[in-house]
């Protein structure tokens, strides 16, 4: 996610119009439609700026990469989404059975 | 066998033409999303319209009302005055488990889902899903322990989405 969608996000959440941030920031709603359309690119100070006249706080983390993800998603998105559903039912009854599974003595 | 069948629970709402965004893991497992859940949500319009077609889908659907003690349901006959005044419904139906939220953490309800929603096509049914990136909003702001588990993987979803988008 850029930052012009964060800014937009923000904004969007807190019901205010381009022109009504803009204003909260002291700038010129033209600014704002350029930053939430990608035509130009706000620095990170800015982007936290904007998303605090907004009313919110912006949150960063670092998470360690975990490649088992892309795998499972790149598995994932190489299947239809009725393929995707059919595999979710699958898992699903798969691990009832599982479940159901009785320790042999 | 779960008995969970996502797609005869929305090919009910759609043949009662409830109108509603379908959100949580199951939207996220049609974007792509690798991971298990076993249960729909939904956030549906909450005009009394809709609230009475909503209704009839769930009666058609044989909805009872989920708790923990109880997990086939405590039997409820859904009218539209009555699911208007919660904000959550946990439900089991003949078909599986239906959550039924009208403001989802972080979000506005159906108007601000339904802006950025997208619809998806299978087997002739029509899904109309909440934005994956409305999907992660919801979940953060949710903040449930279960939602932060999955967020990293929806995360490099939408980044691996948005790889792809500007591939193509």
């Amino acid at each position: 996610m850029d930052g012009g969608t964060l800014i937009r996000e923000a904004r969007l959440r807190a019901g205010l119009s381009q022109q009504a941030l803009a204003a909260r920031l002291g700038t010129y709603q033209s600014v704002v439609a350029r930053w939430e359309t990608g035509a130009s690119k706000p620095t990170m100070a800015t982007v936290r700026r904007a998303v605090r006249a907004a009313g919110f706080d912006l949150s960063v983390s670092l998470t360690p990469i975990d490649d088992d993800h892309d795998r499972l998603i790149g598995d994932s998105l190489r299947r239809s989404p009725t393929e995707r559903i059919e595999d979710l039912v699958a898992r699903l009854e798969l691990e009832e059975r599982l479940h159901e599974a009785v320790l042999v003595p | 066998m779960t008995g969970f069948d996502p797609l005869a629970i929305l090919r009910t709402l759609n043949e009662h033409e409830v109108r509603y965004v379908a959100i949580g893991g199951l939207a996220a497992t049609l974007y792509g999303s690798p991971l298990t859940t076993g249960d729909l949500d939904i956030c549906p319009a909450a005009d009394s319209g809709n609230l009475e077609r909503l209704a009839a889908a769930l009666q058609a659907l044989d909805a009872a009302i989920y708790t923990d003690r109880d997990p086939n349901g405590v039997p409820f006959v859904p009218d539209a005055d009555f699911l208007g005044n919660a904000e959550v419904w946990n439900l089991v139906t003949r078909a599986g488990r239906l959550d039924v939220n009208f403001t989802p953490a972080g979000t506005g309800g159906y108007p601000d889902l339904v802006r950025d929603a997208v619809r998806f096509e299978l087997d002739e049914l029509e899904i109309p899903c909440a934005s994956l990136r409305d999907v992660i909003r919801s979940k953060e702001a949710a903040g449930r322990e279960r939602d932060r588990r999955a967020l990293p993987t929806l995360r490099r979803l939408l980044a691996a989405l948005e790889e792809q988008e500007r591939s193509e």
